[in-house]
């Protein structure tokens, strides 16, 4: 964090959002948004609901593609230095630098070892040692590997709900993406499983970038190193959590985070 | 709030007995509702077993009334006949096979002549048919009496005209040469009543013929020997056989009205016994004695069968003997490649048939006329039978296997045929089809249900039978097997109408169920980079394939339960499909399941055997029916961990 101040050597944020604009169809959800995330910290986006977190997420990897009418209507954003809405990038290899994890868990109803495999399969590995060796360091970073290795041939919808959000984790890291997005992913999860997940956050840092997405105050501080907190579709103040949280430079974040928020 | 007075509170009792107040004939309305609903679920339920209730009460009799029906048809001798009859028929098959390898052999000597001579006499007829009027006043001249010279002589000449005008105007084929077309212009010119022998040239073309013909039958005067072996050995033997049918048919029309006096009779003693009126009590008893007839001594009679049973053997022996001493025969050659593999299919096909006649007279001696029919052999009689008969002066006999055969090979085609087609529209209207080709798409489907059946049915009559045939007769097509079809009512007709008639229904549930598949999965694998194909074929089919498989399964009832199409257009040829003929079976005709009973409930006599034996076959249908919507549910349920 306090490699900010010698600017010329850092590296270039691997996701950089520059004054973005984005609406669906008429109405606008987002306005002039920057931002910066680094490599190998987890940012945290956070607001209140409604305030345009999940669309801002899904800019990242453009998953709003999918929205017919839903477009960025100023600015850019930039994953590794590269516009992603150039007319030369290709949306398959940016969806697998980018990976996602969603609110709910969403494995598909193959077995386990499947799942996991997907994300090289669909983007044409064969070899089965390459599958293999995927599966299993997949399945490690995602701490699920020690419990799941004799069954990996199970039906993937045969697990516990906090296992299945592991697995999505490990579907998504499996073709080694530079940036995780996570929207609210511990929202349907019990404590224990929600805690599990917020211990492999940190694992996961240490070789990928994650951007998370929460309305967890506490998580948000325990898990990030950057947080962001977005009003009605306004980025209202970016810093280090700590920063962020212990004091806040802008009057709305302080009263959002004190829970007096009209 | 709690402090004040309570009088203002309605006491416990009246609040009780106002609720009481809106009943329904003393009913809880919400109990009336809950009845009205439960009530019109349970009329489904209480239909359906009305059905099968009724089907087996018309159906069940038919055990035990085939089981007597096959008891007389062993008393009476039909069943030792047709030993020996059953396996003679394959002659019919091996003789006209050894005719036409004759006439096709014949023919290379002698076509040329014979079509001169045929030409010729086409051409007579011809001038004859255009001076028909003439030609009839003259001869009503010539014979009235007193003879009228002057009249004959006018009709003489204009039928002279007559003549030699049709004569010209002839158009003569290339076979005859320009000296014989004048000569036959001269010789029909020429044509009178009086004269009844034929022209001079006629004539020559005549004597030509059979010179030629003479000519084949000497070249090949071993095939034409070895037919007319082969023709003639069978005389004997179909004599003998025929006598003993005569002789059992008798003995079984005798039985059967017997039977049928003794049941009548037993009827009217019953109602005798019940009827309080003396009177009528006389009457019926009186009418009662009156229905007896002769019992048949069934043992007497089949002696005279069985008695001949050692002639019979003998003639069978001698009849393979001569046989295959004309298989031995048959030269190596024939006029034709066509007629030379005639000829050597017969010459293996008549040792295997001297076996089997062989094996047949074996089981002469073995047959029983008193073994009991057990009701095992009715139910396989049944099931297993590869003939169904009826209305035969004969024997009917009901087998089941050819119906259930046609329907499954039919329902095999429409499946194979429908399951791409549908399930390929429904992936594309579901994942890639804009809003605007979804909504024409699914009504235009959705609006083939509507068709009527019997217009179908039509379409397959008038246009597509024409189309599968003109399509098979094009040369470049000759390697599909069954081409050139020989029947345009066949299985493939109606299994094409049937393949449509069942898409709706696919098409709308494969489309359900890949709409039934959770927008996470598809998430899911978009944002993992998938590309609309990867995303459709790895994720979207395999998590809605139990949808998909159940959709087949319901077309597939659906398919099996057609009746109209089926009895339009597959044919109606009872018999088992020649698999022989390879996958080219589909393309002849069968009778299904469905078809046997709308075409032949309406003319049986009701309670009759041939009654009962439909009902029968809608017992079974029904248990398809039932058993494929089963699977139909089991495949639904099995395959969907999604919905967990
Ligand atoms: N597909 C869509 N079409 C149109 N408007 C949308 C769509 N998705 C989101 N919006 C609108 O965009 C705004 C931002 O939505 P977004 O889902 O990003 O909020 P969020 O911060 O993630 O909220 P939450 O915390 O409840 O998930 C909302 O006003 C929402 O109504
Ligand atoms: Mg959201």
């Amino acid at each position: 964090m306090s490699a900010d101040s010698t600017a010329q050597s850092t590296p270039p944020p691997v996701v950089q959002v520059r004054d973005m604009d984005f609406s669906y169809g008429a109405s606008k959800a987002l306005f002039d948004i920057n931002l910066k995330v680094e490599y190998h910290r987890v940012t945290a986006l956070i607001g209140p609901s409604g305030c345009g977190k999940s669309t801002l997420l899904r800019c990242i990897n453009r998953m709003n593609d999918r929205v017919p009418s839903a477009r960025v209507t100023k600015g850019e954003v930039l994953v590794k230095g590269k516009n992603i809405h150039d007319a030369d990038v290709d949306l398959t290899q940016l969806r697998k630098q980018v990976g996602m994890v969603f609110q709910k868990s969403n494995p598909f109803p193959k077995s386990i070892y499947e799942n996991v495999a997907y994300g090289l399969r669909i983007h044409g590995e064969k070899n089965k040692s390459v599958l293999d060796e995927a599966v299993e360091r997949s399945l490690s970073h995602a701490a699920l590997w020690e419990e799941l290795k004799d069954r990996l041939h199970a039906n993937a919808l045969a697990l516990s709900g906090g296992q299945q959000q592991r697995l999505c984790i490990a579907r998504a890291i499996a073709t080694v993406p530079d940036v995780l997005l996570m929207d609210e992913p511990c929202s349907a999860l019990d404590p224990i499983s929600t805690l599990k997940i917020e211990e492999l956050m940190h694992q996961l840092a240490k070789e990928f970038t994650v951007v998370i997405v929460t309305h967890n105050m506490q998580q948000a501080v325990r898990v990030s190193d950057y947080t962001a907190f977005l009003h009605l579709g306004k980025l209202v103040e970016f810093a280090p959590t700590e920063e962020l949280f212990t004091n806040p430079r802008e009057k709305l974040t302080e009263s959002y985070l004190r829970g007096t928020f009209s | 709030m709690n402090s004040l007075p309570t009088p203002s509170r309605p006491p416990l009792r009246s609040v009780l007995l106002r609720s009481r107040k809106h009943t329904i004939l003393g009913v809880d309305p919400q109990k009336l509702i809950k009845y009205f609903f439960g009530s019109n679920a349970s009329v489904a339920i209480i239909v359906l077993v009305l059905i099968m209730v009724f089907l087996l009460r018309e159906g069940i009799d038919f055990l035990p009334t085939y089981q007597r029906e096959l008891q007389t048809y062993r008393r009476a001798g039909l069943e030792f006949c047709d030993i020996i009859d059953q396996p003679l028929q394959r002659n019919q098959a091996l003789s006209s096979s050894l005719r036409q390898a004759v006439s096709a052999s014949l023919e290379t000597l002698s076509k040329p002549a014979r079509d001169r001579r045929d030409a010729a006499f086409l051409l007579k007829r011809q001038v004859e048919d255009k001076t028909a009027r003439p030609r009839e006043s003259l001869t009503q001249a010539l014979e009235k009496t007193p003879p009228a010279p002057e009249q004959i002589e006018v009709f003489r000449r204009e039928l002279a005209e007559a003549s030699a005008a049709a004569a010209k105007a002839l158009e003569y084929p290339a076979v005859f040469s320009a000296a014989e077309r004048e000569q036959l212009q001269r010789e029909f010119s020429a044509l009178t009543p009086e004269v009844t022998d034929l022209p001079p040239l006629v004539q020559k073309l005549v004597a030509d013929f059979s010179a030629k013909d003479r000519e084949a039958r000497t070249k090949f005067a071993a095939l034409v020997t070895a037919q007319e072996e082969f023709e003639e050995a069978t005389e004997p033997l179909q004599e003998v056989v025929d006598e003993l049918k005569a002789k059992a048919l008798e003995t079984k029309e005798k039985a059967v009205e017997f039977e049928v006096l003794e049941t009548n009779r037993k009827r009217l003693l019953e109602a005798a016994a019940t009827e309080t009126d003396p009177k009528e009590k006389a009457s019926l008893t009186k009418e009662a004695e009156e229905s007896v007839s002769e019992a048949v001594d069934l043992e007497e009679s089949i002696k005279e069968i069985t008695g001949r049973t050692a002639e019979l053997r003998e003639q069978v022996e001698k009849y393979a003997v001569v046989i295959e001493k004309a298989a031995a025969d048959l030269p190596k050659d024939a006029g034709t490649g066509a007629a030379r593999t005639l000829v050597n299919d017969v010459r293996e096909g008549i040792p295997v048939h001297a076996r089997e006649m062989r094996a047949a007279a074996g089981k002469l001696e073995g047959w029983r006329w008193d073994k009991p029919v057990s009701i095992f052999s009715v139910i396989g009689a049944f099931f297993f039978g590869t003939q169904w008969i009826t209305n035969s002066s004969w024997q009917d006999f009901f087998g089941f296997v050819p119906l259930l055969t046609g329907s499954l090979v039919i329902a095999a085609i429409a499946i194979l045929i429908a399951t791409p087609v549908s399930v390929v529209a429904a992936i594309y209207t579901n994942q890639f089809a804009s809003e605007r080709e979804k909504e024409m798409i699914k009504p235009v489907i959705e609006f083939i249900q509507a068709i009527p059946s019997v217009v179908l049915g039509f379409i397959g009559i008038s246009l597509v039978g024409n189309l599968i045939k003109d399509v098979s007769e094009w040369s470049w097509l000759q390697w599909v097997p069954g081409f050139p079809i020989q029947e345009r009512l066949n299985m493939f007709n109606a299994g094409c109408l049937l393949a449509f008639m069942a898409v709706p229904t696919m098409f709308s549930l494969s489309e359900d169920a890949l709409n039934n598949v959770p927008r996470a999965y598809i998430d899911a694998s978009d944002a993992l980079g998938a590309t609309k194909l990867q995303t459709v074929f790895r994720v979207i089919v395999p998590a809605g394939i139990s949808g998909i498989l159940s959709a087949i399964l319901l077309g597939l009832g659906r398919v099996v339960g057609e009746t109209m199409v089926v009895l339009l257009v597959a044919g109606n040829r009872i018999a088992i499909p020649d698999f022989s003929a390879g996958p080219g079976v589909i393309f002849h005709p069968a009778h299904t399941l469905t078809g046997i009973i709308a075409q032949e409930l309406g003319e049986v006599s009701r309670g009759s055997s041939h009654w009962q034996a439909l009902f029968m076959v809608g017992i079974v249908l029904f248990a398809i029916s039932l058993l494929v919507n089963w699977c139909a549910r089991a495949v639904a349920r099995r395959f969907e961990p999604h919905k967990a």
